[in-house]
Formats: C-alpha cells, structure tokens, sequence
C-alpha cells in the first residue's frame, strides 16, 4: 500500500527583545546562571508580572507577516505543569485568545501551509542533569517566544523544510528574531502521521519535541515516517506519545505519553489584565512593516527581470537584498550588480551569520560606481572584475584603483599589436591549437588580458588570435 | 458525575496513591464537590463580563533594562544550591 506523511508544526522564536517578557531583566543569550533574574522571574510569591509592551507589538509583526488576523481582545493564561525548568509550576501563556489566527505561509509548489495561531508566552528556564540531582538556571526563564502552530498541512519533508527556512527569512526581514536555530532562538516541535494515499482520515500522531536544526528536521521527520509505516505495515498501532529524536544514532525515542490539553488546566491569570489591540496600532505595525522577500522576489523577477535563482539567492537575507538593490540603482542592468554580488562578493561571506551580517569590504555605493564605469564604457568587464578583487581586498574606491590612462577600451590596431605578440611569444600555444586543441587559444587570449592590463575585450582579443594563426 | 477510572486518571495525574477501597468514597466526595460548584452556574450574572472584572486593559511597560538582582540575593532562599545554580533532587529516570 502507498502511504502519505501528514505533518504539523509548532515552532517556538525567541524575540528579539531587550527584556523579558514580564520583568525588566535582560534577554541577553549566555552569562553566568542566575545573573539575569530578579524575583518575577524566578517565581517568588508577592510578585506582579507586568506584560512588556514590544512583545505585543512583535507579535503582531509576525502574525501580519504570515497572513494572520490580529484579535482585538486577547488575554494571558496559566498552563499548569511541574517541572524544575519553571519555578511557578505554570508557564504563563495564551490558550483561547492569542494575538494572531488564521494566516498562511505560501510554497514554491503552491499549497499554502495554514498558520492556526501565533501565541505569546515565557520561556523556561535551562536544567542541567547530572547523577543524581539538577542544576537550574532561570536566565532564559521569562524570556519572550512567539508559538507558530501550523495546521497538519505538510505532506512532505521538502514541504517541511521550506517552511523552516520561509519562516526563519520573515521573522529576520521583520527584525522580530534572529532565528538562530544552534542557539536555540528558534526551535521546532513537529507532529507526524502517516495515512494510506487518498485517505481522507488522519492517523494516530506522535510528536518530536526541540529540534533544533532544519537537517535534524528533515531526518527526524524522515525516520518517524518510516517507523510509523513499518508499524503499520506489520499490523501494530502508532501510540500518541511525545518523542524525542537522536542525531547520532538517527532514531526518536519516547519521552512520555501525549497529556490531554485539558491536564494543563489552563486558566487566565489573573495576575494579567486583558489585552486590547486598537486597530489603529495593527495599522500602524502593517505601515512599518518592511518589503518581504516573497514580494521582493516577485517585484526582482517581474520588474528587474532576474532569474528566479538569482533572486533567491538576494532575498534570503535582508542586508543583501538592500545591498543589491543600492548596488544596481541607476545602472542598465540589474543583474550586472546581482553578478557580483552572488560571484565575488558572496566568495567573501561564509557563515550563515556574515551573510546575514552582509559586512562586505565594499559598500554598496562604491560597487554602484563601479558598475557605473562599466555602464559608460569607460572600463571593460575584465578590468571592472579585477577592480573589484582589489576594492575588497584594499577598501578603496574603484576611482582610486583605476587610472585614467587605463579608461576606455583598447583600440583595434593596439589590439592587433597585442595580439600579435601574443601569437609570436606562444609557439606551444599556437601549435597545439593548431593540432586541433582549441582551449590552447585561451592562454593566448590571457596573454593579451594581462599585458593591456584587462582593458581588451577578451572575446575580440580571441578572434583576432584566430585571425591571426588561421593567416 | 465522576467516574472511578477519572480518579484514578487525577490520582496518577496528582503524584497520589489511592488504595482500593478509597476509591468509591473519594468518587463520591469527588462528585459532591463538583456539584457545589456546579450551583454556581445557577446564580444570575446578567450577561456581566466575568472576563475581565476590573475593566483594566492594557497595563505594559517598556522595553527598557532594569539591573537583575544579586545572585546571592536570588540564591538565598533555596534549599540548596550549587556552581551558581539551583539544586533540585534528579528529576531524570
């Protein structure tokens, strides 16, 4: 029998707030345990929550980045478990009104993936295991998450996958997370069932908790299918429980059984007064919102007339996409920028952090001058390339690199002259062409590159060369 | 009404062992509480919000670093404590 995966996400990202989400402490990731804390968020009775307002607004920005509605009134609620990573026995969270409902996340293939809710709520603090007893560090106790639950809408890995990574790009566009998944700034639960192909039923799902890279999802989700196939297929049932995947040995394994919603006994707190959202600040967010990169990639495909791998490439991260767009203002053609960036400038930026960083040695600004020159005919591409090279390297300005004299093509008979020289200094070169290796002609051709300091026009250079032998 | 099998679920659920021949009486008292609170259902609140009985909304504060306290100070009342951090019995099978 064919079977089909059904999966659904919740994802957890952290925001990118100075405080936390109900006291004044710092959100700042690492320093020493228990430095970051003060007592609202370590639990200590007497206290008052006091709800920080960025949060709200942060919220808002992703639900409005990811199609949702934004609830007028909304509210905060205790859920209610006991576990050493929280020190009130209850996560302050949003059951039954959270901020944002009913958006999507559109994929390449087409199918929208449904966004249920964006709640927000505290995070927990971290335990450390040892034999015997647990160390507990409430630094990251209270910091502000945003939930991202989904609708069981993926029907495959790839599906998964892209959603991860979409979802990682908006909330960095929106400035509301870095979305650092090693770090733990974003982190994915993901719910797995598989049905026979066609059916219209759901089967019985597990859960994988905390994953924390997109390759982890992928062979999690990967595995779990195969397990709960295998399950099947030898006539046993999928058991509704929470699991927890193993990157080393590629296998999940059960953590405790799936509790019923209702075994949180979530309440309101009332500690926390009810949230009203005034339209006119939901408009206020939407105005500030900046381009995403779904509308950037249409607008670079459509208007700019890129291709669609280009712009995949520009868009994925914010500052490159600005950097582009500065590069390539005023000049012929945009994909000329989009070539250097992607070419040269990305063999500069390694790490995922210095992409997003986008720290390049060149401003955006001086390679718009750079391609400027090359728009007017005042450089050739061989020079504008190697210019480049040396703005990275050096800093300086392409007009500081190039001098006058090296402006303006070459003209035919200094050209000829050069390539001439070329062929009487390259006796190997010429023979071996001759034999019929054609790819000898090209050390010629760099002969003539280098000697007129990249201001010939390699293609006329190459057949001026043939001209020259074929005489 | 409250089932046996729902007391056992709360008991297992509550971390408390409930013999045998508890299990009737505890259904029974369990019953009678709940239908106290159900007469609360029956009192009249004229369509009042009970939703949010202060009328307060939007009580927020900014966005601004205020120094954590000591950690001595917020280590001070634990039970025990050690390498900065709490200490807890292993909560881990």
């Amino acid at each position: 029998m064919e079977y089909e995966l059904v999966a659904g996400f919740e994802t957890h990202v952290e925001l990118a707030t100075n405080t936390k989400i109900f006291c004044s402490c710092t959100t700042e990731f690492g320093g020493e345990p228990n430095t970051h804390c003060c007592p609202v968020c370590i639990g200590l009775p007497g206290t008052l929550p006091k709800l920080n307002k960025r949060v709200v607004e942060y919220a808002i920005r992703a639900g409005l980045a990811t199609n949702c509605e934004i609830a007028e009134i909304s509210k905060m609620d205790r859920k209610n478990y006991c576990y050493p990573d929280l020190p009130k026995a209850y996560q302050i969270s949003q059951y039954d009104k959270p901020l944002c409902e009913h958006g999507y996340i559109q994929l390449s293939n087409g199918r929208k993936i449904r966004i249920l809710r964006i709640h927000i709520e505290e995070d927990a603090g971290k335990l450390v295991h040892r034999r015997g007893d647990t160390l507990v560090d409430y630094n990251r106790g209270g910091v502000p998450l945003i939930e991202i639950v989904t609708e069981p809408d993926f029907r495959s890995v790839d599906e998964a996958k892209e959603y991860v990574e979409k979802l990682q790009t908006i909330m960095r566009y929106i400035g509301v997370s870095d979305c650092k998944m090693q770090e733990g700034s974003m982190r994915c639960d993901v719910n797995i069932s598989v049905r026979p192909k066609g059916s219209e039923t759901l089967g019985t799902r597990t859960e994988i908790k905390n994953m924390n890279s997109i390759a982890f999802i992928a062979k999690a989700m990967e595995y779990e299918y195969g397990r709960q196939v295998d399950l099947i297929e030898s006539g046993e049932k999928v058991i509704q429980e929470t699991l927890r995947y193993d990157d080393v040995s590629n296998t999940t394994s059960s953590m405790r059984g799936k509790e019923d919603a209702n075994d949180y006994r979530y309440f309101r707190d009332p500690d926390l007064v009810t949230i009203n959202v005034p339209r006119s600040l939901v408009e206020e967010i939407k105005v500030s919102l900046p381009e995403l990169p779904e509308a950037k990639k249409e607008r670079y495909m459509n208007e700019l007339g890129l291709p669609e791998s280009d712009t995949l490439l520009l868009v994925k991260y914010r500052k490159v996409a600005e950097y582009f767009e500065e590069a390539a203002k005023g000049t012929k053609n945009p994909k000329t920028a989009a070539n250097f960036i992607i070419g040269q400038i990305f063999r500069t930026v390694e790490t995922e952090s210095e992409k997003e960083q986008f720290d390049v040695g060149v401003t955006a600004k001086d390679l718009n001058e750079l391609i400027k020159l090359l728009d007017d005919g005042k450089i050739k591409m061989n020079l504008a390339k190697s210019t480049l090279d040396k703005m990275l390297e050096t800093g300086k300005k392409a007009t500081e690199l190039i001098d006058e004299s090296d402006m303006g093509g070459l003209d035919e008979s200094a050209l000829k002259d050069l390539c001439q020289q070329a062929v009487d200094n390259n006796p190997k070169a010429v023979k071996d062409y001759l034999a019929g290796k054609e790819k000898a002609v090209k050390a010629m051709v760099g002969f003539v590159m280098k000697n007129s300091r990249g201001k010939a026009d390699p293609a006329l250079a190459e057949q001026t060369i043939i001209d020259i032998i074929g005489k | 009404m409250v089932t046996k099998e729902e007391i056992m679920k709360i008991a297992i659920l509550s971390k408390l062992f409930v013999a045998d021949d508890e299990i009737d009486k505890l259904t029974k008292d369990m019953g009678e509480i709940i239908s106290f609170a159900d007469t609360i259902n029956n009192a009249a609140d004229e369509g009042g919000d009970f939703d949010n009985i202060n009328n307060l909304s939007n009580v927020l504060r900014d966005d601004e670093v205020v120094p954590s306290f000591e950690r001595e100070k917020i280590l001070q009342n634990a039970k025990d404590s050690d390498s900065g951090c709490f200490l807890v019995k292993n909560i881990m099978k």
